[in-house]
């Protein structure tokens, strides 16, 4: 992926270009087919990535999850505006960055009912997250197969880990979540004891101490 | 307003310090024709916030040794989660609080917000809202607080009897640029930078005819017949709030063309300003990473 070094600065209402030269990418929008910087940062031009060769059947997920790179069919280099900050190591990163239907997200689990496990979503995609977004993984998205049979106290504990997708902006305040995927579900989880146990079967995590073992939803390891 | 958990101030009129020898009277600087006050503006002064932006307005013929007529500070935090209550929202909830300073007047102000914050809260959302894009942020909330330090009053002014409401106008023009440049600094996505401006149809003296000035100092003028504060997206074209108070006098209909169309000149000076100290942030940014 080529990367532009062009670092210009934008402010909100600055003319990009021509929406038939760029791709609008993030922090940016269309107005009148032209391209309008919608924030105050850096501008950044991503060429389009060359298809090298047949392209490898994508993931149902791995294709949900990349929505900021143009689309395979496109060949026009994308626009998008970032603000400074995120390069600065030392200041934290200011921009909030919002949980959106398709991303992979990690959150712990605060609260298990019968119906449904809620949690705390602490990281989206690779961007930490300020602001506490509170989600619901429901009974019937734990797992894609026998659904009818999942119990959520064998699946998820509170206090676990838990990769997730976010599959809906929810209500007015969960998101909805799915682990129905092998690479989702609980990525780390505190046995009764107190230990970090390790995972050992796609049901069950092992405490290396006490040698028992508890049920969950277990995610792949990566 | 008896507000018994605090301890007040003196109620009413507190006066300045007068000094043993008064600074020697200024020349009366005359702004050009379009030009508006200096105004300083920078952002990122309060770390806890997502986003933050002082003002001041410089006001040449102010007698008080600060050279200054009007101090704003605006926080923006958020976007963040709406409250458990809160029904769903596609798109993000702007709510603006615009507070004086207990300080900040010649009147004393309360701690409580009083009828006209509450109508310059409404008057600055109203423009906010406008070049906001709101449904890049689904669920979520932002709370957009404007303090004013210093009103647009010059202090060592006599009492009399004029109507006091049209500093309001020159508030309410410096929320809308200094909540622009907040915005901007906490990453909220907006079609344009927003600016204020005012323009008013004063008297200067009592026999002379009215004219049309921009971003007036209240105390400056005789008399002011009518003002005009508009908020204005520049690149757009296009005008989010628009607040008009006064009588015009006689039946001339371009006179109201008038003054919008000087309001929007004031509004692009300013918004020159805001784009000035935007980049002037990303740049510091820059060299410090």
């Amino acid at each position: 992926m080529a990367m532009a070094q062009a670092q210009t600065v934008a402010v909100p209402g600055q003319l990009l270009g021509s929406s038939s030269k760029y791709v609008a990418g993030p922090g940016t929008h269309i107005h009148e087919s032209n391209l309008y910087s919608s924030l105050l940062g850096t501008i950044r031009i991503v060429q389009p990535e060359k298809a090298p060769g047949p392209a490898k059947r994508m993931h149902r997920i791995a294709a949900l999850n990349t929505p900021n790179t143009p689309s395979s069919t496109s060949t026009l280099p994308a626009i998008s505006v970032s603000p400074a900050s995120s390069g600065a190591a030392e200041q934290h990163d200011k921009r909030e960055v919002l949980p959106e239907v398709g991303n992979i997200v990690l959150c712990r689990v605060t609260r298990i009912t019968p119906r449904e496990a809620t949690v705390s979503i602490l990281v989206v995609g690779d961007a930490m997250l300020s602001a506490q977004w509170q989600g619901v993984v429901r009974v019937q998205d734990v797992r894609a197969t026998e659904k009818d049979r999942v119990k959520i106290y064998e699946s998820f504990r509170p206090g676990d880990i838990v990769r997730a997708q976010v599959i809906s902006l929810g209500d007015q305040a969960n998101y909805y979540l799915s682990t129905a995927n092998n690479e989702l579900g609980v990525i780390m989880a505190i046995s009764e004891a107190g230990n970090t146990m390790f995972p050992v079967t796609w049901k069950e995590y092992k405490d290396p101490e006490t040698g028992l073992s508890e049920s969950r939803k277990v995610a792949k390891p990566l | 307003m008896a507000d018994r958990r605090r301890i007040n101030g003196p109620v009413g009129t507190t006066l300045p310090p007068i000094f043993d020898r008064p600074s020697p009277p200024r020349d009366r600087v005359e702004n050009p024709e379009n030009a508006i006050r200096k105004i300083f503006l920078k952002t990122g002064v309060t770390p806890s916030a997502s986003g933050s932006a002082y003002l001041e307005l410089e006001s040449p013929n102010m007698t008080s040794p600060s050279n200054t007529s009007l101090k704003l500070t605006c926080t923006v935090h958020g976007p963040r989660a709406l409250p458990r209550s809160a029904p769903f929202s596609p798109h993000i909830i702007l709510t603006t609080h615009v507070k004086y300073a207990p300080f900040a007047t010649k009147q004393r102000r309360g701690y409580l917000r009083d009828s006209s914050e509450r109508d310059l809260g409404v008057h600055l959302e109203t423009a906010l809202r406008g070049a906001i894009i709101a449904d890049r942020w689904p669920k979520s909330g932002a709370d957009i607080i404007v303090t004013i330090i210093e009103g647009d009053q010059d202090r060592n002014a006599p009492e009399n009897q004029r109507d006091d409401c049209w500093d309001m106008m020159n508030v309410l023009s410096g929320c809308i640029t200094v909540a622009s440049a907040a915005i901007a600094d906490a990453g909220i996505d907006c079609v344009d930078t927003v600016a204020g401006g005012v323009a008013a149809l004063v008297a200067k003296d009592a026999t002379s005819s009215p004219s049309i000035v921009l971003d007036p100092a209240v105390a400056d003028y005789h008399k002011i017949h009518a003002a005009c504060c508009i908020a204005y997206l520049p690149t757009r074209d296009e005008v989010t709030n628009i607040w008009f108070k006064g009588q015009l006098p006689g039946a001339d209909v371009m006179l109201y063309n008038n003054m919008v169309e000087r309001a929007l000149i004031a509004c692009r000076n300013a918004n020159r300003v805001v784009v000035t100290a935007l980049k002037k942030t990303i740049n510091a940014e820059q060299e410090a990473s």
